[in-house]
């Protein structure tokens, strides 16, 4: 090196052998930024179009259910108005419906179980399914109409029992509120979400189909938030009787079986968290 | 130099670095920002803010930590050692982003405190595979966050540089921190091997620089004088150190520098009281001792800081006979005149 040349940071320019090995500094630096932001951000897993219509509201009429898990049961104009959708109601942040629908219930000092009834929510919707945001600060309830007719009571059909591979999720972030709504990232809050009493969905992924969702509920048909917390956003083994509650297939888990942890530790390839839909 | 850090402003050394790191985060996060939009285009505002500050807070680590080791294997990348504090309060800012914007996704608006959620939400401390990986994000930005704070010179001396230099080497277990972090959370959801690939070669990179600096450094140390005579061990010849520069000897594992300056031979501790720096590769400016990374003054004949700054090092005995160099490796108290070696 030339003895003359010395560097202090406060000397007001670098020698030229050293403004030269910065310059070198800081065409590598360049050449990392454009390469890790690009790399970084096209690499990224595709996100879904769940939809959360955040800000805005929407009026939804049809019939409130309590089981199997609070929800709103849409009738749509077709099929001569014979067609319906169940949505499950949460309510704000990382809260289920319930204490929400129990506080209307108390207000107007009436049962809402299958009543008729007109909500105004936050839709949030993908894949088929369909939840409503229900917001006491919005006062979601506009209506409430005359009990109606049995012919609405949910259809079921037992499916027999079950033993599934799959991930119980947070539907409130999987349909919409967030991306992605699920996996490991997403754990913590799944966590919250049911603990705060967001109904637990599973989600079972199929080899050459889309993936399949279920209701929880244990074998009594209670809730079992508490059961599954600890394994939220795992790949889980469960055994369960199924059974069609109309357009939703609802899971009786055997809680004295348990759950079992498939995966293992993985940061190359999708695995355990597959593909396993097999009626014993 | 302990009134020195009120004086140092923004000079234009200073002003150069701080543009080129704002340069290179805003192009950093505009690529990202808008690449996302442009192939992944469903991507929520949170996500995209969540990851572009956090891959950014990496990047920015990594050359952080390169920047010791490169600057002992070669001294012309000085410059960047100089200002190195800026950039680490910027990481430590996106990753404070990150974190923030983190917590209020994942943990606010629930049943519990978003705080105490951050440990007890997932409480799979047992597993690998199920840990809570936001637990360690949370203590590096800790640890970052101490860093930063006490990133200015009026902390260095509060503290003093040993406890000082003892908390920045936490960025070491912070660095771990994050790796892991990264491995088991948001890599179990990708499974993506590029995003395992660029993380490993980050590492391994820093690895490799540190263990060449340090081969570097140990022979240095490794040296053997065997050459006594009344407490003085042969060092070099004379005419191998450089005038206004020093060769440094490592004795009894202390590091020495030699130093030509005016026809004399001067010897003091290596190490800076600012934040260490290798004093003997510095050079002789206005007469002064001056260090290579930050540039704080040493008189030769007696290791103290030119008035009105009070930093003193230990002097050392020199002689010179028959152009050979020699040296007693026992210390004087830090301040004391010796008068060198004339040559
Ligand atoms: C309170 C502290 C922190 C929290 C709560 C936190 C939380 C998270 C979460 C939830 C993810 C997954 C997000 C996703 O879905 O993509 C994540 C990923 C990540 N974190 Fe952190 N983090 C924290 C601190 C840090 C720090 C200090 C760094 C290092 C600079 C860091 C670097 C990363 C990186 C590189 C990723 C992967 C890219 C991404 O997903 O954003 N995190 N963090
Ligand atoms: S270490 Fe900062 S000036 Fe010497």
């Amino acid at each position: 090196m030339n003895n003359n040349e010395f560097y202090i940071g406060w000397m007001p320019a670098a020698p030229k052998g050293y403004a030269k090995q910065v310059t070198i500094a800081i065409v590598v630096v360049a050449v990392l930024v454009l390469a890790l932001a690009s790399l970084v951000s096209m690499q990224q897993k595709k996100f879904s179009n769940s939809v959360f219509e955040y800000g805005q509201l929407t009026e939804v009429t049809g019939i409130y259910q309590q089981f199997p898990v609070p929800s709103i049961k849409v009738y749509t104009q077709q099929n001569n108005g014979s067609s319906f959708i169940t949505m499950p109601l949460v309510g704000y942040g990382k809260h289920g419906a319930e204490g929400i629908i129990r506080s209307l219930e108390e207000e107007r000092a009436v049962s809402l179980d299958q009543k008729q009834i007109t909500l105004k929510g936050t839709l949030i919707y993908y894949d088929g399914k369909s939840l409503l945001q229900i917001d006491k600060h919005d006062k979601p309830l506009l209506s409430i109409a005359a009990t109606l007719s049995s012919s609405h009571q949910p259809k079921t059909k037992e499916l027999g029992t079950v033993d599934l591979i799959g991930e119980v999720l947070d539907p409130k972030c999987y349909f919409g509120v967030m991306k992605p709504g699920r996996g490991k990232p997403h754990r913590d809050c799944a966590i919250r979400c049911i603990a705060g009493g967001i109904s637990p969905v599973f989600y079972v992924r199929q080899q050459n189909a889309g993936p399949l969702y279920y209701l929880l509920l244990d074998e009594k048909g209670n809730k079992l938030n508490d059961f599954v917390k600890n394994y939220v956003a795992d790949p889980v083994r469960l055994t369960a009787r199924a059974v069609q509650v109309d357009d939703w297939i609802v899971l009786y888990v055997d809680t004295k079986k348990g759950l079992q942890r498939t995966g293992g530790l993985s940061w190359f390839k999708e695995n355990d968290e597959l593909i396993y839909c097999k009626p014993e | 130099m302990s009134t020195a850090y009120s004086a140092v402003g923004w000079n234009r050394q200073k002003k150069i670095y701080d543009g080129w790191i704002a340069a290179f985060c805003i192009s950093y996060l505009a690529l990202f920002i808008s690449l996302t939009l442009l192939f992944n285009s469903e991507a929520t505002f949170e996500t995209i803010l969540i990851r572009s500050t956090s891959t950014l807070a990496v990047l920015l680590l990594h050359i952080i930590l390169s920047i010791g080791p490169l600057t002992r294997l070669n001294k012309k990348f000085m410059p960047l050692l100089y200002n190195r504090r800026h950039l680490g309060v910027t990481m430590f800012s996106f990753s404070a982003v990150h974190g923030i914007f983190g917590i209020i996704q994942f943990h606010s608006l629930s049943n519990t405190n978003p705080l105490l959620s951050l440990f007890l939400s997932n409480t799979n401390y047992g597993s690998i595979p199920a840990f809570p990986f936001q637990a360690l994000g949370f203590f590096a930005l800790i640890i970052f966050f101490l860093m930063a704070i006490t990133s200015h010179d009026f902390w260095l001396h509060n503290l003093s540089p040993i406890v000082w230099k003892t908390l920045h080497m936490f960025v070491y277990a912070a660095y771990i921190l994050v790796v892991m972090h990264v491995m088991l959370g948001v890599i179990q959801y990708e499974k993506n091997p590029v995003f395992v690939l660029i993380l490993f070669t980050g590492s391994a990179s820093l690895i490799i620089l540190h263990l060449l600096a340090g081969l570097k450094e140990r022979k240095i140390d490794k040296m053997k004088f065997k050459l006594q005579e009344d407490g003085f061990v042969y060092v070099c010849e004379a005419d191998e150190i450089e005038d206004s520069r020093a060769k440094i000897f490592c004795i009894d594992q202390e590091r020495i520098a030699v130093y030509r300056h005016e026809q004399k031979l001067y010897a003091i501790h290596n190490v800076c009281k600012h934040q260490g720096g290798p004093l003997g590769e510095g050079k002789i400016v206005d007469g002064c001792i001056t260090c290579p990374w930050h540039g704080y003054q040493y008189l030769p004949h007696n290791g103290q800081s030119p008035p009105p700054f009070k930093e003193r090092v230990s002097t050392y005995d020199v002689r010179v006979n028959h152009n050979k160099v020699w040296l007693n490796p026992i210390a004087f108290a830090e301040g004391t005149e010796r008068e060198g070696a004339l040559l």
